[in-house]
């Protein structure tokens, strides 16, 4: 039996992966920008894990891939949908989470889960790229700005102001015209935002509004963004640390579920056998030389008047005598 | 144009047709209607009535010795189709003036629809004004389904119907012509409804996408004929059974006029889905209920108007005592489906306004089911995908439970 599982997210403009031992423990991740079409970027991102870890892929029992590339891999065992992986991540994540906002590169989804991070309903952006990352992309090129400056930027507007255009070509037009107008940078970013905030609010009434919610994908690292879906809905949102790794961590959590499932009689026996370990080395207390008193060679008398001076001594050549 | 119907059914001896040559017929077809129009009326001289959605009764001008087609949204994209109906009228009415507007109706003698909804309503009037040497023959069917008259409104309808056939053809139909075409046409919806319990059941395997060929191709071809395909169809699969499909057993609802997608259909199953039923027009819609081979002739279709919407509930129909949502669950209880695919056409009014009662109901039992909203226009697959498997995942974790 092996010793690790991975969940790899080949999403539309990074990849990333999770590793975790067999206790769901994260032993690495890794984030990679791609080359979708190469598949260079999703290369990298496994050896990165793979590296972190200090581990090779024959160490990993049970691969999962999730995103659109998911079928791509030929390393993967099995692949579930970004949707089931990201709520899966979300809620090991949060584990109050109830709904979950992913805004990614290419799609924004919102999902409302169960306390096992189970999916329970989902919403879609069917519209092309309105309110997804590339929507954010397109009108950063637009505005000659970095992708990564416009969120700070953004939370300095004064003036609010409004793109109503589904479409991020459309978007880009309106964007134009309102900087023609002599509106500040800021306030076109701003409105940019609060585009992307309206229409993440039209996915979650489509599920129905619910919290806590927490907020994963690339976007969550953008704060403007998070600070005009948080106004949207009225409702703060909980960040996780790593919020664009959630895929990848649901698709390894579904791997390791899968690999323990297959698996249990070995697990079950290497869990008993640790148990006995970690007793023997209780027991192993008792002799002489040990720093510590076990709990259980106390009474509650003696537990409650704290360890008696030599009293594990007395015991040990008690026993010995009796030999 | 050679037809592979008549290379099928002149050329080969019965014996030697297997299962995939006659559903290569089929969806030829299915996939050119218009052509089969043409070669059927170069065949035969007669005369090709088309008609649209849904409750035509093509009985009558089988009887005149016409060939009745159900007329078919085209995959082409909207062209000169544009300047006749707005974007929101639903895509098979907009592809249907397009083909009109191009010229591609000229096969048709006649067209005849009823008045199911505002937007066919709109489409036929173009239709008129863009062909106006083919003669449209209007017939209005009272959409209250339990009224007391209600029935004697269905007569007089189908009597006005027959009348101006009539008229337009110059001869009679008589009461033999129409039991024998009622018999034709019997004998043709039994034998799909067999098929669709042969599936249900396991003991024939049938994509969704050869299904539709089944059902569409008897909507364009020549009855007797597709008869005599089917016929053949059933003796092969019922003398060469096959594993049964694997895969997680879905119902489909919705499309009340146009056949849904190909690429739409092969990737739901491709998802991992097998398709156990259905209620689309494109399917048991179409072939739920036989008319009465005795009796006056109007009278039966006139019966089987009513009984069509018990046999499947339509949103266009009003009826008290039936409703679509408790027929879908029922429905998909005796398939043993785990979950639903509503395919929705956009803009399909009836179909909008009915979709919130069925919501509701399959939330309330807790029965799984995901909406697909289609165009006429291509869809983005890939999304739509992500979508199907993950409902597919749902599914399957809830039957795991």
């Amino acid at each position: 039996m092996k010793s690790y599982v991975m969940g790899i997210d080949f999403g539309s403009t990074t990849a990333k992966t999770v590793i975790l031992d067999l206790k769901g423990r994260v032993v690495s991740s890794s984030v990679a920008h791609m080359g979708a079409v190469s598949g260079d970027g999703v290369k990298a991102s496994i050896s990165n894990a793979l590296e972190q870890a200090g581990i090779t892929q024959e160490d990993v029992g049970r691969t999962v891939s999730t995103g659109y590339g998911r079928r791509m891999l030929d390393i993967a065992d099995k692949n579930f949908t970004e949707i089931t992986c990201h709520a899966r991540g979300a809620v090991a994540m949060v584990p109050d989470a109830r709904l979950v906002i992913d805004i990614g590169g290419q799609d924004s989804k919102v999902i409302a889960v169960d306390s096992n991070g189970l999916v329970a309903q989902f919403a879609m952006n069917d519209r092309c790229a309105a309110g997804t990352g590339k929507f954010l992309e397109v009108l950063a090129r637009a505005m000659e700005i970095d992708l990564e400056k416009m969120g700070g930027v953004a939370l300095e507007a004064k003036e609010e102001l409004k793109i109503s255009s589904m479409c991020a070509t459309f978007a880009e037009t309106e964007v134009i015209s309102l900087l023609a107008e002599g509106n500040t940078k800021p306030n076109v970013l701003g409105a940019v935002h609060a585009a992307i905030a309206s229409r993440t609010l039209g996915l979650v009434g489509r599920v129905g509004k619910k919290g806590p919610v927490v907020m994963t994908g690339g976007v969550a690292k953008n704060q403007a963004a998070v600070h005009y879906i948080e106004k949207a809905l009225g409702m703060p949102l909980i960040l996780p640390e790593t919020p664009q790794i959630a895929g990848a961590l649901g698709a390894a959590l579904i791997a390791l579920d899968d690999y323990r499932s297959e698996h249990k009689d070995e697990l079950a026996e290497m869990e008993e056998d640790d148990r006995l370990e970690a007793q023997m080395e209780f027991d192993k207390s008792c002799v002489p030389g040990c720093k510590g008193v076990p709990e259980l060679a106390l009474t509650e008398q003696e537990k409650a008047a704290g360890p008696a001076k030599g009293k594990v001594r007395t015991i040990w050549e008690a026993v010995q005598n009796n030999l | 144009m050679r037809l592979l119907a008549t290379l099928v059914l002149e050329a080969k001896p019965e014996e030697d047709v297997n299962k995939q040559e006659i559903l290569a017929v089929f969806e030829d077809a299915a996939s050119r209607p218009l052509a089969y129009a043409q070669a059927w009326k170069d065949r035969t001289g007669g005369k090709v009535v088309g008609s649209f959605p849904m409750n035509f009764p093509g009985e009558i001008a089988h009887a005149a010795g016409t060939l009745p087609m159900i007329l078919q949204e085209s995959d082409d994209a909207i062209t000169l189709g544009h300047g006749l109906l707005f974007p929101f009228y639903c895509g098979y009415t907009r592809s249907m003036v397009d083909q009109a507007a191009r010229q591609e109706f000229n096969v048709l003698d006649a067209i005849m629809f009823g008045d199911h909804c505002v937007q066919l309503l709109g489409m036929a009037d173009a239709i008129r004004m863009q062909l106006p040497d083919t003669k449209v023959i209007f017939f209005q069917l009272i959409s209250s389904m339990c009224d007391p008259w209600t029935f004697g409104r269905a007569v007089e309808s189908f009597e006005v119907l027959k009348n101006e056939l009539e008229e337009f053809l110059g001869s009679k139909i008589s009461d033999e012509a129409m039991h024998e075409s009622t018999k034709i046409f019997n004998r043709n919806r039994q034998m799909i409804r067999k098929l669709y319990e042969m599936r249900k059941s396991g003991a024939v395997s049938l994509s969704a996408v050869e299904m539709q060929h089944i059902v569409k191709s008897s909507m364009i071809m020549d009855k007797v004929d597709h008869n005599k395909l089917l016929e053949q169809f059933m003796a092969y699969v019922e003398a060469n059974p096959e594993p049964e499909p694997k895969g997680i057993r879905l119902h489909l609802s919705g499309h009340f006029c146009q056949a849904p997608k190909r690429e739409v259909l092969d990737m739901i199953e491709d998802c991992g889905a097998i398709i156990v039923g259905d209620d689309l027009y494109h399917g048991f819609r179409y072939i739920s209920t036989d008319v009465d081979e005795a009796g006056k002739p109007v009278e039966a279709l006139a019966k089987w108007y009513m009984e069509r919407n018990t046999g499947v509930p339509c949103p266009t129909r009003v009826q008290n005592d039936v409703d679509w949502d408790s027929f879908l669950l029922k429905a998909m209880e005796q398939e043993k489906a785990a979950g639903m695919i509503v395919l929705m056409a956009k803009f399909c009014e009836p179909h909008m306004y009915y979709y919130p009662e069925v919501k509701e109901a399959f939330e309330k039992k807790g029965v799984p089911h995901l909406l697909i909203e289609t165009e006429h226009e291509s869809m983005a697959i890939e999304g739509l995908k992500t979508r199907v498997e993950t409902f597919l995942e749902i599914v399957k974790r809830r039957q795991a439970a």
